[in-house]
């Protein structure tokens, strides 16, 4: 469930960004299409990061076990 | 897919669409038509007359007067500096010259120059020489007066073998003691003096010795001012010598030692009287030499400082001429000898601004012919021309110095921009020291214009050129950072409580078995409860590992995806249908399949041994998994992307030659005839025009073995280069564990002493460290590995990179060069 919306929201952050660049750095179709592909590809390389921590920790087979220290 | 070419071309994906065009130039217009298209920059002129030596070429005495007037140019800039002025630039001030009136200013002016430098010198001589008497007249009067009564001078009478080389004043009692009641002349006694060098005295005294067999007195004083030495520009040592001796034969061998010790010998009367008359004399000659030489020196002051204001003018005038002269010598007559004919490579959206350019040159030079431009084919490739700005040429420079695109591939640059800083920061990820390259990058941003304009070190100018790559990175890091959560290797409970709490409320296991996981995972990054906890290693090498195979895997599989990208560009079905797709399955069938067990892995909690699971897939894939069953069905998948990717191995490897055999044979059936030239006139003139089409020889064995070559690299590849982004994992946890060593080990033990002293050097190592081996050492660390990935795990699955780069005449790529 958590995971659901969190990428729900990456993937809005991505429209969001993508509609900044469009209206800040409007360059003409093929700049466009350039900036629309780093965001796209930034937008991923970010989920992917996220998501890769977050399913490893779903259902863990390990759990912290404290030092002995302090 | 035809939505996909529906799209517009997207901007730095493929490389500017060149044309070959071919000029014809009337003699007249020739130098303003290429002087104007020097500062247009788009057109890259082909070297007609590539064989033909330097001085064989139609303007080389042009050449040769440029460089001459360059040698002109950097003659004054040097006397300019060991003149000690600093050249400012006075520009726009005065209306531009002439080349041939600045060829006659620069001659008179070096001219001038060289006379006013020999002049100074022989005065520069000429003092030193008045000086050096002057001293010699000083310290020999000493020697002479101290000698007799201070009437005439005495004649006296040496003893043979007498030699003395101490300190004058026991010389001089001994000899009155000595020679005082001794008998009147016999013979005179006659000295030389002179000066010569403080290191080579002892040397001089001990030949002179040798030469009069000790029938000699030398007496020497060292001097109290120092000399300039004309030959190495240097103030040196000198001394004052006096040597007594009998006869004259010995004479004209003391001055030839002299003379070889390069000593100055100088005549000091033996009167007093006339002794101090002759030092007036000279004294005022010394002012005088003094005050004409500060009049030389302000003189040529003067004049390097006038000319010192247009040379940077002049400088690049003069090259700006040599390189239109170069480019002129590229190009050929044509028969009539009216003409010049020039062929180069130009942007095809740069043709109308080219033509423009020449409409202008024509018009400018009130030539009756205009200028003939037209488009030609040719075989050889065009080169590879990406348009640029600020942000993106760095990234564009990180790939072409790997290789430079063949013409009208896919830019692997693109992807770069996002992802290289993107690997950088998995192997960095640290918000503090992200936030710290983050400044450094806002810094060099925030002075762009300074930093431009000024000329840099090669180290800072290598940061200033990347000072874009450095924000994303560390944009990127701090991203990277918040999700490993480390703030100098402390976490932070950011995004709420941890998942983990004690068992229960003594926490008495919680150090021997440990937490309980009460709540949903950690909704952003790394659970804070790990750092520090003794199974911190053991799960999050676990976590890094798999994540590194899976962005192998991605970034590998796009790498494939733009070789097919390629392949419909170029309409290369052949190798859509046996390169691609074989690819395509052997690669995901073995490690996409991996990649899909370990997100299984992960969101069913199971204790399958994924090494287990692979490497009996290969050994025993008829054998039942028992617990190492994932899912439903997991057999009979594996059983079936085995058989997949055995099956693709051979498809990328035997079909494509044949094909291409095939189609060879077909296309050339009946050519065995050489193709005749056509006879154009200007074929004749420009034989090695790009415009003849050779039939290919088609070596089979070597298609073949070329093919095979590619499918066993892309086959062991898939596994090393799966392997090699363990690298990922490798450096984040080199990073990590550098920077937790330094926050406990220096700064928390420093912290932990109450003394000021030892809390203050504590903060101090700690920063220096975290300074130099975190933020700089890893930084380049993570840069370069994240480079290699880049250059070989990604850009070899697409990239042929044999291109050769755009590189128009250019008068700004000049003075670039230049500077």
């Amino acid at each position: 469930m958590g995971f659901l919306i969190t990428t729900l929201i990456f993937v809005v952050v991505g429209i969001i960004a993508s509609l900044c660049a469009r209206i800040c750095f409007n360059r003409g179709p093929s700049a466009n299409l350039l900036h629309l592909t780093l965001i796209i590809t930034a937008t991923v390389c970010c989920w992917m990061m996220w998501a890769i921590v977050y399913l490893a920790q779903m259902n863990p087979l390990i759990v912290p076990i404290l030092n002995d220290a302090e | 897919m035809e939505c996909i070419d529906n799209l517009p071309p997207m901007d730095l994906m493929r490389s500017e669409k060149m044309v070959l065009v071919q000029l014809i130039i009337p003699v007249e217009s020739a130098h303003r038509a290429v002087s104007y298209l020097g500062e247009l920059g788009l057109l890259q002129f082909r070297d007609l007359n590539d064989d033909k030596s330097p001085f064989q070429r139609t303007f080389v005495n042009q050449v040769k007067r440029c460089a001459e007037m360059a040698r002109k140019l950097r003659f004054i800039k040097d006397h300019i500096h060991k003149a000690g002025l600093i050249p400012s630039p006075d520009p726009a001030s005065e209306p531009d010259i002439e080349l041939e009136e600045l060829e006659i200013q620069l001659a008179e002016h070096e001219h001038g120059l060289i006379e006013m430098n020999a002049n100074s010198e022989h005065l520069q001589q000429a003092y030193n020489e008045l000086l050096e008497f002057k001293m010699v007249l000083h310290k020999a009067g000493d020697f002479l007066s101290s000698n007799g009564s201070p009437v005439a001078a005495q004649e006296t009478e040496l003893d043979e073998n007498v030699h003395i080389s101490d300190d004058y004043a026991d010389t001089s009692s001994l000899l009155e003691q000595e020679l005082q009641p001794g008998p009147s002349n016999q013979s005179g006694v006659r000295f030389i003096s002179g000066v010569i060098c403080k290191s080579k005295i002892l040397r001089f005294e001990r030949m002179l010795f040798r030469t009069t067999r000790g029938n000699m007195l030398f007496n020497q004083a060292s001097a109290d001012d120092q000399i300039l030495d004309p030959a190495s520009n240097e103030m040196v040592e000198k001394t004052v010598f006096v040597v007594f001796f009998s006869s004259e034969q010995v004479r004209i061998k003391i001055l030839k030692i002299c003379e070889a010790f390069g000593a100055n010998c100088y005549p000091v009367p033996e009167e007093a009287t006339k002794r101090r008359q002759i030092s007036r004399e000279v004294l005022s000659h010394l002012s005088e030499l003094e005050t004409t030489l500060e009049a030389g020196l302000q003189h040529r002051d003067k004049a390097l400082t006038s000319i010192g204001l247009y040379l940077a003018k002049w400088m690049k005038m003069v090259r700006r001429e040599k390189a239109v002269y170069d480019t002129l010598n590229m190009l050929n007559f044509d028969v009539t000898k009216k003409c010049l004919v020039g062929e180069g490579w130009c942007p095809i959206f740069a043709k109308t601004k080219v033509q423009e350019a020449l409409q202008r040159a024509t018009t400018d030079s009130n030539s009756q012919v205009g200028v003939i431009f037209h488009v030609m084919d040719s075989i050889e490739p065009p080169p590879t021309y990406f348009q640029t700005d600020d942000f993106t040429n760095a990234y564009q420079e990180i790939v072409d110095a790997y290789g430079v695109a063949k013409y009208q591939e896919a830019n692997p640059a693109v992807y770069t921009i996002v992802t290289f800083p993107f690997l950088f920061a998995v192997m960095f990820g640290d918000w503090g020291h992200g936030i710290c390259l983050l400044l450094g990058a806002l810094y060099l941003i925030a002075h762009e214009k300074k930093f431009g304009s000024q000329k840099l070190g090669s180290f800072m100018e290598m940061l200033y050129g990347g000072r874009y790559v450095l924000l994303l990175m560390s944009l990127f890091s701090i991203y990277c950072g918040l999700i490993y959560n480390e703030f100098f290797s402390v976490p932070f409970h950011i995004f709420g409580s941890s998942a983990y709490q004690c068992r229960d409320a003594t926490c008495s296991d919680s150090r021997s078995v440990g937490l309980i996981k009460y709540r949903d995972a950690y909704p952003f990054g790394v659970d804070p409860s790990w750092r520090g906890s003794r199974s911190e290693l053991p799960f999050l090498n676990s976590l890094k590992m798999k994540m590194s195979i899976l962005f192998g895997i991605v970034q590998m599989n796009l790498g494939i995806i733009l070789s097919y990208l390629n392949a419909r560009y170029f309409g290369n079905s052949l190798d859509i249908k046996y390169q691609f797709v074989p690819q395509i399955i052997f690669l995901n069938s073995l490690f996409g399949y991996l990649s899909l067990l370990i997100i299984t892995k992960w969101c069913t909690g199971s204790q399958a041994d994924l090494y287990h699971v692979m490497i009996y897939m290969f050994l025993s894939p008829f054998e039942d998994l028992g617990e190492n069953q994932l899912f439903w069905g997991q057999g009979v998948l594996q059983v079936v992307l085995l058989i997949l990717a055995i099956i693709a191995v051979p498809w990328m490897l035997f079909p494509k030659p044949f094909i291409l055999k095939k189609l060879h044979t077909e296309r050339f059936q009946g050519r065995t005839y050489g193709i005749l030239g056509t006879s154009d006139s200007y074929d004749d003139e420009v034989p090695d025009s790009v415009r003849q089409p050779q039939p290919d020889e088609f070596n089979f064995s070597e298609v073949f073995v070329h093919q095979m070559i590619h499918a066993i690299e892309f086959v062991l590849g898939s596994v090393s280069n799966t392997a090699s982004y363990l690298r990922l994992w490798a450096l984040s946890l080199a990073h990590s564990e550098l920077s937790t060593v330094f926050y406990e080990k220096v700064l928390v033990l420093a912290w932990g002493y109450d003394n000021l002293i030892i809390r203050l050097v504590g903060l101090a190592v700690f920063a220096f460290a975290t300074a130099f081996i975190l933020l700089m050492m890893e930084t380049l660390s993570a840069f370069l590995h994240a480079l290699r990935l880049h250059w070989v795990e990604f850009q070899n699955k697409f990239y042929s990179g044999d291109g050769y780069k755009f590189v128009p005449f250019s008068f700004a790529a000049l003075n670039e060069e230049e500077d």
